[in-house]
Formats: structure tokens, sequence, C-alpha cells
């Protein structure tokens, strides 16, 4: 590789994306923000319900996560945050979120995986590139929680490999444009 | 009080302002016929040695022409023309690319020295065609936005991160490196940092991609790097797989130490840019180990397209 320094690293100014979100992106991003509220409110309520065993503060950790990310979010809309998770999503997946840590673990293992592919949508949907970075770091934070809940749910991580490294077949949840 | 001819060092002086291309005569002259034998004591020598830096240094500012006469001390390097750079997204692609074959090189290397087996092994064999798929999608994306896709592991991070590393665990006879103690160990670790680098320069190339598709395309590979971290997260800490470090969590959820563990399936809510620490090699006569810092390519270490043209 050469050694000639580089003195500039301008980006293509012509068709440079915009900083901060456009009003479809606050619609994207708010909508962001209620789902992981919602999965706040389920591993609380995992937890309230006695899951996690010998992992329980594994649990703990995930819901602040997931409430670090709303609230990022919310930093990011100001006003326009929704600050209220999904209710519907709520009800539909509440059942999975029980006192059985196994089951508790596959249950957000998908809802995880969820998460990832609908803030993969998210990306190729926004516009401002503060909220796109957001999303993104969030995203790498979900990605993990998959391979940790693979384990949480007594998956080998040789024979289940699958489980821990790919994102499986779920349904994103983001609004289509 | 001295032996130098003032007058005639002025007249040096002058002349040396007229005509600088001569002040060296000049200086000569003005020096000439004192009575060294005598004058030249240890004061005088070092009186006299000022002087004559000081003329230069005075000549130097003064001179108007090129060749001065002065002696030069040192030699200035002639500095490169520096060139234009563009952070586009076929230089971030190629970049992308360069870092896959950063990994699949240490894959390979790992397991042609057979330094892991059994699980470990069939792990490191997965992620290795992981990395080969990955090279394949972004060389294919540089090429579809009309680039020339990259094929080599990254030279920068090769030389400062994957060589050294790899120098500690193995053992580099030549340097006076002796091999680590526990060289399946140390490549675990090692792969956990690529791993956990490789998802994070994804992530930082989202805000920097001018193609809204390609965030989406470069998170598709981000989120499996990422896994791959984690999986090595949940081998290497099986007991504790979320770090509750830095998390606002009641004193009975928190980890019952003062420093974080190495290795977490999840080490914090959010993907970081930080650099991530990896402690390889055998220990020294102190019983420290070499701390690696692995970081996500800078400005420096990206494959820009100029490089093409410079071979």
């Amino acid at each position: 590789m050469s050694k000639t320094p580089v003195s500039k690293t301008n980006r293509l100014t012509e068709s440079a994306p915009p900083r901060r979100p456009t009003a479809a992106d606050i619609e994207l991003l708010g909508f962001a923000q209620s789902a992981e509220l919602t999965a706040r409110d389920l591993y609380e309520a995992a937890l309230a319900a006695g899951a996690g065993g010998d992992h329980v503060a594994s649990i703990a950790a995930l819901a602040a996560h997931h409430d670090a990310y709303a609230q990022s979010l919310s930093a990011l809309l100001g006003t326009d945050a929704p600050q209220a998770r999904n209710d519907e999503l709520f009800a539909s997946l509440k059942s999975g979120f029980g006192s059985d840590t196994e089951s508790t673990a596959l249950a957000a293992h998908e809802l995880e995986n969820t998460l990832v592919v609908t803030h993969t949508d998210l990306l190729a949907q926004l516009d401002g590139t503060e909220g796109a970075a957001l999303v993104a770091s969030i995203l790498i934070g979900e990605s993990r929680h998959c391979a940790a809940l693979a384990a949480l749910a007594g998956k080998s991580p040789t024979s289940d490999i699958d489980l821990f490294l790919t994102t499986s077949d779920v349904e994103s949840l983001a609004p289509q444009a | 009080m001295n032996d130098f001819n003032r007058d005639e060092l002025r007249r040096a002086l002058r002349d040396t302002g007229d005509n600088s291309s001569n002040s060296l005569d000049a200086i000569v002259r003005a020096t000439s016929g004192m009575n060294f034998s005598r004058s030249l004591s240890r004061r005088r020598f070092f009186l006299g040695t000022g002087a004559t830096v000081s003329f230069a240094a005075l000549v130097a500012a003064c001179g108007g022409s090129e060749k001065t006469g002065i002696a030069r001390l040192g030699n200035a390097p002639t500095p490169n023309e520096l060139v234009e750079a563009d952070v586009t997204d076929i230089a971030l692609l190629r970049t992308a690319t360069s870092l896959e074959h950063n990994a699949i090189f240490v894959y390979e290397a790992v397991a042609e020295a057979g330094l892991l087996s059994g699980d470990a092994a069939e792990i490191a064999k997965r992620f290795l065609a992981d990395h080969k798929s990955h090279a394949e999608a972004t060389a294919s994306l540089t090429t579809e936005l009309g680039g020339k896709a990259y094929t080599d592991p990254n030279p920068r991070l090769q030389s400062i991160y994957i060589e050294p590393a790899l120098k500690l665990i193995v053992g580099d006879e030549a340097s006076g490196i002796p091999a680590t103690d526990d060289p399946a160990a140390d490549v675990l670790a090692l792969a956990y940092a690529l791993e956990t680098i490789a998802g994070a320069t994804y992530q930082a190339y989202v805000p920097l991609l001018d193609d809204k598709s390609l965030r989406a395309a470069a998170m598709g590979i981000g989120d499996q790097e990422a896994r791959h971290a984690a999986l090595l997260g949940v081998v290497l800490n099986p007991s504790r797989l979320v770090s509750s470090f830095g998390l606002p969590l009641s004193a009975e959820y928190q980890e019952d130490t003062d420093v974080p563990a190495v290795a977490y399936a999840s080490p914090s809510a959010f993907g970081t840019q930080a650099p991530v620490p990896v402690i390889l090699g055998a220990a020294n006569e102190s019983g420290i180990r070499t701390t690696v810092n692995l970081e996500t390519p800078s400005l420096n270490s990206m494959v820009y397209e100029y490089l093409d043209a410079e071979g």
C-alpha cells in the first residue's frame, strides 16, 4: 500500500444525506422507540414472573438495554418521541415471557431477531445520518442479544450454531414506505 | 578586550548584508591574522564560536540569494505531494472487503498451524466461511458501484494488529518473542476482538455511506460479525452473558467485581466504536502480558480508489 498521506478526506457533498431526522424519519424513529419500550416491558414482565435462574441479572440487563435504546431515541426525537410502548405488540408476545427461563429466552430470541430485521429495514428508509447511526448501534447490540439468548435457552454454540449466528426468518415490523 | 578586529568584523558584516554569497569569505578575512595561540582560551573559544554561529544565523536570515555558501545542518526531506482522497461508498466497501480478508487470513493461519481443536476449531471454520462470503458480498457491491474490488487483507491493519498479534501467539524467534502458554485461549481472545471490530466497522460506515440501500446491506453483514463476537463471548465467559457495567441496575443484578471481564456475549447496550483491548502472548519477567488495542480502520487505513493507480 502507498505510504502517501491523505491530505483531505472530503465526502462528496453533492449527494450528502441530511444529518438531522427528516419528517419521515421522525415517524420511523418514533416507531422504533415504541418497539424498544415494548421489549423493555416484556423483559420486565419475565423478571416479575420469576424467569432468569442463574442468569436473572442478564435478563435485567437486557431490559435496561432496551430502556437505554428508547431513551436515546427520545433524545434524538425530543417532543416528537411517542414515549409509549406498542400495546398491540406487547399483548401478542407477552405469553412467551413467563417464569420459565428457557422458553422466555427463546421468545426473547425471536423478539430480538425481529428487532434486528426491523432496524435493518429502517436503515434502508432513514434519510438523516444521526438517526441511522443510532439505529445501527442499537442493531449491533440486539444482534449480540440474539447469541446471548440462544445460550440462555441452553443451546449449544456448535450443534445449534445457526441459532447464534443466523437471523431467523421473521417479519420486519417496520412501516413500509 | 579581545583580539577580534572590530572594524574589520563590522565591515565583514556590512559586506555580508550587501552580498551574502561572499559571507563566509568575509568572515574568514575578518578573523584572519588573529593570534589564535594566545586568544583561544576556553572562554574565548566559546565566545568566538558563538559569534560565528550568530553570523551564520544572521546571514541565513538576511540572505536573499539561493547560494549562501553557508553549511546547512541536516537535510529536510522532500515533502510528498498530498493526495485528495474522498471517502466514497466505493472506498468504504473496499476497506470493508480488506477487513474481511484480514479475518480470513487469521482463521486460515490458525487452521494451518492447528492452534484450535474440537468445538473451537469447528466454530472458527464456520467463521472463516462466513468471512469469505462477506468478502464476496462487499466485493460484488464495489463492482456494482463501478469500483474495482479489493482482494487482499488491509495492509495497515495487517502490519499493526494482525501480524504482531499472531507473533505473540506463536512466538517469533528472530524478534525474541516467546510463544504464548495457551495458544487456543489467545486465538479465541484475538478472534473476539477482531469480530467486535468488524461489527463496529460496518456500524461506523452507516452514517458515511451516501446510498441508503448500502447502509442496510452493510449492517446485514455487521449483524453477523456482532453475532460472531457474541458467540465467542459465550464461549469465553459462559457464566455472565450480559455485562452490568454502566447500567442503572439494582445491586442484586450488578457483578461483584470492579473490573469487567475480557469478554461478554453482550458487553454493552450499544455497539461502540471504542478500541477493543486483547491480552496476548507469554508473560514477561514481571508477569505482564502484552495488550494489543484493536481499532476500526481510521481514515489513513482506508483502501482508497487512488491506491490502485499507485500499485
